[in-house]
């Protein structure tokens, strides 16, 4: 048994620590504020990364990539994550647009995408979820009918909305899940990518305490879209949902900015550490324990996929410990933070993250898939286990 | 990196499970509640056969790693027997076993003359011996009370720790058969026409046990690696793996039992013996509120292993704070 993850890794943290610590702010927060300097500061992060060779280095060699290992991938996510994803909204690209693309792509479409991912020049967005579909993706209604003859058409017209879209006012393509034919469920869903300036888009924002930026409506009317624009075969979408699903399976290291947050308010809490209530001390190891498991957890999900598994219970399971880890750290530093929690900026506590984390936090068990569905995952495969 | 038992622990783990089923799986707790004279003439011999006294859990890795394995398949049957204490002899064949401070209590003491006790903060550790008498409860059949002795016999603090360690393996065993023997019933309980199973507030029940137990497992892999990689330095993490066990046997011995209905409170099923058998492994030497404390009180003076410094590795610094 051996739970460190090597020199190399060590390195790689170290590295990408210093490179952060040169080039933010200590209040950094993310791309997503109201100060547009944090945008263009991650824009300007990720061909930095790009570069160095970081920012593609879980891509494969053939795709220009650094051909990283598993656990150089996962510590390049737990730095990102934990200092705020310095590589603003361009890890969903990153991280499962580019591979889908790889896996289902024409030559051309490979051509024409993968490079400004890989130069950390694009920013993505996904039309998966509806108002009638959320975790019954299937249930999707957005149609995409055939221009000219249906056997061989010349293009397509997308129609319908998509919601909690994030990045959306600011992605330039969105990888797009519509129904073409008469099919139900999985059958006839096609995937598209389509640029977000086409002609009938239209992005709404909405409201919401995560800040500015992060959720959209994204309204399709007769969006035209190209017969080169169909990613994977035509009814194929529910396959490539399934590799880009793979990709993120893992999920966000939400553990690593948890256990930052954790170590930060710790050292600013420091002088005073005695005069916490008790409580709040064996609260504060409650949550480091809770923390350590939740990335054990998602170290045995990078474990099964290095051992070629599709790790679906193990990845369900990570995501329980990690997001309810997310939600139950918030509030210890919420506690902890006492009668400043509710401060926000560069004066708050820990530079407002504390507050801005607990925001955040409050849709961990949602986004990516909610907790009850990871819920049922990991039960069926103890029924199904048990019945056999 | 490389989270997998290796596989000599396997497969004594395996031989260890084949055993104690020949020897009637959890009916044998059953037995020696009636004559517990059965720990030293059937369960001893058994761990004899299969090399309990030449496996010494400090030699090295895979030693450590065995015991563990070995503990868990005690565990998954509610073993009559006080396993972790005994791979964690001294010189002199005594087990080991940390006590409650002030209160030289632990699980089967009768079973051996003396023992080498100590509370986990390392005072007034030394060589103890049996009372004689059992508290025969419901909750602690086997449970006794060790006085002072004369003899040589400090225990060492790492020996504590790995005595404790192997606890938490063993409760790791409980809780795995526990949700197992859940699953089980559920599946096969029909209820308003349809399996329990599949009713979704029951699944969610189901889950979130076996995910609490999922991540017991990843931390007491965890723990034996940091014992063996920090031999001086894991006193929290023990701590914390000793915390964890309680809090997941909480919630999912409760779910377990729960999800039997009334047939879980009930000796004829094998979830309420095992939720009986494993409550002196909870409570002694201290419960979850105690452990928690030492455990803040370690991190303050240790530090915690992880991805970013905490207690004793922080350093303050003129951060915007309280």
């Amino acid at each position: 048994m051996d739970f460190d993850l090597g020199a190399g890794a060590a390195e790689l943290r170290t590295r990408l620590r210093t490179l952060i610590e040169q080039h933010f702010d200590p209040g950094f927060l993310g791309a997503f504020t109201d100060d547009p300097a944090d945008l263009e500061a991650t824009q300007a992060f990720c061909r930095l990364l790009a570069g160095e060779g970081l920012l593609t280095l879980a891509w494969p060699t053939e795709y220009g990539g650094g051909g990283g290992s598993l656990w150089d991938q996962t510590v390049v996510r737990e730095e990102m994550w934990a200092h705020h994803e310095p590589r603003g909204a361009q890890y969903m690209g990153l991280n499962w647009v580019g591979p889908a693309i790889m896996a289902h792509g024409t030559a051309e479409q490979k051509a024409l995408h993968l490079p400004p991912i890989a130069a950390g020049e694009v920013i993505w967005c996904q039309g998966f979820s509806e108002p009638e579909a959320g975790s019954d993706l299937a249930a999707l209604r957005t149609r995409a009918e055939p221009v000219g003859d249906p056997a061989r058409p010349d293009g397509w017209r997308v129609t319908g909305q998509k919601i909690w879209t994030s990045y959306a006012g600011m992605a330039q393509w969105c990888i797009i899940a519509a129904r073409v034919g008469a099919g139900e469920r999985h059958e006839g869903i096609t995937m598209f990518l389509v640029p977000m300036d086409a002609p009938g888009i239209e992005v709404r924002p909405i409201r919401s305490m995560l800040g500015p930026h992060h959720l959209n409506e994204v309204f399709f009317d007769e969006v035209p879209a190209g017969p080169d624009a169909v990613l994977g075969a035509v009814g194929g979408g529910w396959s490539v949902i399934r590799t880009a699903l793979a990709h993120e399976r893992v999920g966000i290291a939400r553990y690593a900015r948890c256990e930052r947050l954790l170590s930060e308010m710790g050292r600013v809490l420091a002088p005073h550490w005695d005069e916490l209530p008790p409580s709040l001390e064996v609260a504060w190891a409650r949550a480091l324990v809770q923390v350590r498991v939740a990335r054990l957890l998602a170290y045995r999900t990078v474990r099964a996929q290095e051992n070629g598994e599709v790790p679906d219970v193990a990845a369900s399971s990570a995501r329980i410990a990690v997001t309810q880890c997310d939600q139950a750290v918030a509030e210890v530093l919420f506690s902890a933070a006492e009668h400043r929690s509710l401060e926000a900026g560069p004066d708050a506590p820990v530079h407002g993250a504390l507050e801005d984390h607990w925001r955040y936090a409050q849709a961990a068990t949602v986004s990516s898939g909610t907790i009850e569905v990871q819920r049922i995952i990991v039960a069926k495969s103890l029924v199904k286990g048990a019945s056999a | 990196m490389n989270p997998e038992l290796p596989a000599e622990a396997v497969e004594l783990a395996d031989a260890a499970a084949r055993a104690f089923a020949a020897l009637g799986d959890v009916d044998l707790a059953r037995r020696a509640e009636v004559d517990p004279s059965i720990r030293a003439t059937e369960v001893a011999p058994v761990l004899d056969r299969l090399g309990v006294a030449d496996l010494d859990p400090r030699d090295d890795d895979v030693t450590l790693a065995a015991a563990a394995a070995l503990c868990e398949a005690a565990g998954r049957v509610a073993l009559p027997y006080p396993l972790a204490a005994a791979l964690v002899r001294d010189p002199d064949g005594r087990p080991t076993a940390a006590v409650p401070a002030g209160a030289a209590r632990v699980d089967h003491a009768e079973l051996f003359p003396e023992w080498r006790v100590g509370p986990l903060d390392g005072s007034a550790a030394g060589v103890a011996s049996s009372t004689g008498a059992a508290l025969h409860t419901r909750l602690g059949p086997f449970v006794g009370d060790l006085t002072p002795a004369a003899g040589d016999g400090t225990a060492a603090p790492y020996d504590l720790l790995v005595q404790q360690c192997l606890v938490a393996w063993t409760v790791l065993g409980a809780l795995d058969r526990a949700v197992a023997l859940a699953t089980g019933h559920v599946t096969g309980r029909v209820q308003f026409g349809r399996p329990l199973a599949e009713f979704q507030a029951v699944q969610f029940q189901l889950a979130d046990a076996a995910v609490a137990v999922a991540g017991l497992r990843e931390l007491a892999g965890f723990t034996l690696w940091r014992l063996r990689a920090e031999p001086t330095g894991a006193r929290a993490d023990v701590l914390a793996l000793r915390l964890h066990a309680l809090e997941a046997a909480r919630a999912v011995l409760r779910s377990a039992q729960q999800l039997h209905g009334a047939a879980g409170v009930c000796d004829e099923y094998d979830v309420s013996v095992i939720t009986r058998m494993v409550q002196p492994a909870l409570r002694l030497p201290m419960g979850a509120e105690r452990t928690a404390t030492e455990l803040a009180r370690a991190i303050a003076s240790d530090g915690f292993a992880g991805l970013f410094p905490h207690g004793a590795d922080l350093r303050a610094t003129g951060e915007p704070g309280r």
